[in-house]
């Protein structure tokens, strides 16, 4: 479980930007959490404040009790993060890259390759194994770094704008798999700037706009508290604004 | 400190940087081939080029003009397997354009001269700007002035004065160079070789490892597993310094090879770089093989992109270019302390390995201090910039 208690975080001179500015939420084992908001909502700086990358200005967060500042070694290794930066090794196959996380991770010897394979054959990435990843399709790489990111099996799993740049097949062998965790009872917080994706997919909604959370809850609690009858016109109302929420 | 976890972690990161870098095909290739190939084919230049110094001191070839007019020098000279030729009417111009070396102009009024008893006068003419000229020049040069002596000695005995006379001083060369210390120019060349050997085999890894990866942006997801900042800059580390120090033992054991098998030219100095002095060449460059790879990770961790990192990597090749070429115009004597500067002090005792002679212990100690001390102030500051938030900042 994600607790966020007035989390804050300001950038540039004088911290001018307020990137992040007294955020407050949480989000629960067994669900997936929709971080909705246009561009520039803060959503890749609380994320990483998350994965304890941005050491916050303000406020608490923590995952499963543990503090992302004070424990944020213990944080790591139950998170998994599939962030905006998703460079692989182009010169390693796709196991190596996966497998050097999963030492780092302090996983060895065949429970790891099992890992490995199982998360392979989840994602099919079987045929890709054992190739170098130079040559790989965007799709095939985002594969290679969500098992990069799942490969210590993580509880809590984040991950950020996962859909830029993937064709319809490749979102919808995401949307599974992101299912699939949910399904093993993890805890998923998923950002996006595209309202379908999050409807779509998520069972709780976080809607985040300069930094501040403009509405929380399920759609059908958006749709009330915004007196709408689509989940579409939920969102512009909410944000005051369709900018950024352009499919 | 390092925890037990932290020393493997490192060694994963360790190899798994050898393991990408050595993929690296092009790198590895031009690497290789600077060290195995340039190195053999400079050497055998060098030899060459020295071996044909020494021939042209044997075969002089003088243009003369007017030889007529001094048959007894000419006897002199022949005698002594100088080959007379005349002159052609432009050997001033030939001089100059480096077709001739040298040439000996016999003054006109040269018989007249001598028959009255004054000194007779001979023109040498040759270009100083042509170093190539030059062991022909030393060599004609030389003749002259024995010929010199032997006249005068002999127009003495006819006069009943013993010859001791007109040469009170008699100098007498004693040269305490060993045959090593007479090829060590070209043994000082070997050592820098090797030093830029290092310093280029381990630009590239480092290159790739630091600033590469913020550029393919695969940095961000590794600062999420955990792995310390602490342990990704020395798993890197120890991997440039692994690729700098291999450069470094493949060109020192190619140049072994080479003057111990290779068919070079016979110039006339015994050269000896055999294991003793192999060894003592990687005792001496030890210390750069530490400072080098921290500094390049460190210069190329500052930059976000390739691109960005090479410019702040070229800083160090001028600077270690620069150094030797200052202690080239000190016109005094190496201070001692000169072997803690890191890089002079390298040179000063490579030079002292290549005459032959053993490693002083204190200098050889000093020498380790500074690099060591660069050393660990790189890694800290290549940890600091980890630890950042900054580094995460897109291209």
């Amino acid at each position: 479980m994600i607790a966020i208690e007035g989390l804050a975080k300001a950038f540039g001179p004088r911290g001018a930007v307020h990137a992040v500015d007294g955020v407050s939420f949480t989000a629960p084992d067994g669900q997936i959490t929709g971080l909705l908001g246009p561009n520039g909502a803060g959503k890749t700086t609380l994320l990483r404040m998350l994965a304890t990358l941005v050491l916050p200005d303000a406020g608490h967060a923590s995952i499963d009790g543990l503090d992302v500042v004070r424990h944020r070694y213990a944080v790591r290794t139950r998170i998994g993060v599939l962030s905006d930066a998703r460079g692989l090794y182009p010169r390693l196959t796709a196991r190596e890259n996966v497998r050097y996380y999963g030492v780092l991770h302090g996983l060895a010897g065949d429970a790891l390759e099992a890992r490995i394979d199982t998360l392979f054959a989840a994602l099919g990435l079987v045929d890709h194994a054992d190739r170098r990843t130079q040559g790989f399709s965007q799709g095939e790489r985002m594969k290679v770094a969500i098992a990069r990111a799942l490969v210590h099996d993580p509880a809590t799993v984040l991950l950020d704008e996962p859909t830029n740049g993937l064709d319809i097949m490749s979102v919808r062998a995401l949307r599974e798999q992101l299912r699939a965790l949910r399904g093993a009872g993890k805890c998923l917080l998923f950002s996006s700037h595209v309202m379908q994706e999050v409807a779509a997919l998520c069972d709780r909604i976080v809607i985040l706009s300069r930094g501040r959370v403009v509405a929380h809850g399920t759609a059908a609690e958006l749709q009330a508290q915004a007196g709408t009858a689509s989940l579409e016109d939920a969102f512009v109302s909410l944000l005051g604004t369709g900018e950024g929420l352009a499919a | 400190m390092l925890s037990a976890g932290g020393l493997r972690r490192i060694g994963v990161i360790t190899r798994k940087e050898i393991v990408d870098a050595s993929r690296d095909r092009r790198t590895v290739i031009v690497s290789l081939l600077s060290a195995v190939v340039g190195g053999p084919v400079f050497l055998i230049l060098m030899f060459n080029f020295m071996a044909g110094q020494a021939e042209r001191a044997r075969d002089v070839i003088l243009p003369v003009i007017a030889q007529d007019r001094a048959p007894a020098l000419i006897a002199f000279l022949e005698r002594e397997q100088v080959k007379i030729t005349p002159a052609p009417d432009d050997y001033e111009a030939q001089i100059r354009r480096g077709d001739l070396d040298v040439a000996l102009v016999v003054d006109p009024r040269f018989d007249a001269d001598v028959a009255q008893g004054k000194a007779g006068t001979v023109r040498l003419v040759y270009d100083r700007s042509r170093d190539r000229g030059r062991p022909a020049v030393d060599q004609v040069e030389s003749l002259l002035r024995a010929y010199n002596r032997l006249w005068g000695a002999e127009r003495l005995v006819l006069r009943g004065v013993t010859p001791g006379v007109a040469n009170p001083l008699s100098v007498e060369p004693v040269d305490l160079a060993t045959p090593q210390q007479s090829g060590s120019l070209l043994l000082f060349l070997v050592g820098f070789y090797a030093l830029f050997a290092g310093l280029a085999g381990g630009m590239a890894p480092a290159l790739d490892t630091a600033a590469g990866e913020r550029e393919r942006q695969s940095l961000e997801p590794l600062l999420m597993t955990p792995a310390r900042p602490v342990e990704l800059a020395l798993g890197k580390w120890l991997a440039v310094g692994a690729y700098a120090g291999l450069v470094v033992l493949c060109t020192l054991l190619l140049f072994y090879l080479t003057l111990s098998f290779a068919p070079l030219p016979p110039v006339g100095v015994p050269f000896l770089f055999g294991a003793r002095e192999l060894g003592r060449f990687v005792v001496v460059l030890l210390p750069l093989v530490i400072a080098f790879p921290a500094i390049l990770l460190y210069l190329a961790a500052r930059g976000r992109t390739l691109k960005e990192a090479q410019a702040n990597v070229s800083l160090v090749f001028l600077v270690v270019g620069f150094l030797p070429v200052f202690s080239l115009f000190l016109q005094w004597r190496e201070p001692e302390w000169i072997a803690a500067v890191p890089v002079a002090g390298q040179y000063s005792l490579l030079r002292i390995a290549l005459r032959g002679e053993a490693l002083p212990a204190l200098q050889v100690v000093m020498s380790y201090a500074a690099p060591i001390a660069i050393a660990v102030i790189a890694l800290a500051a290549v940890t600091r910039l980890l630890s950042r938030e900054s580094v995460l900042a897109g291209r």
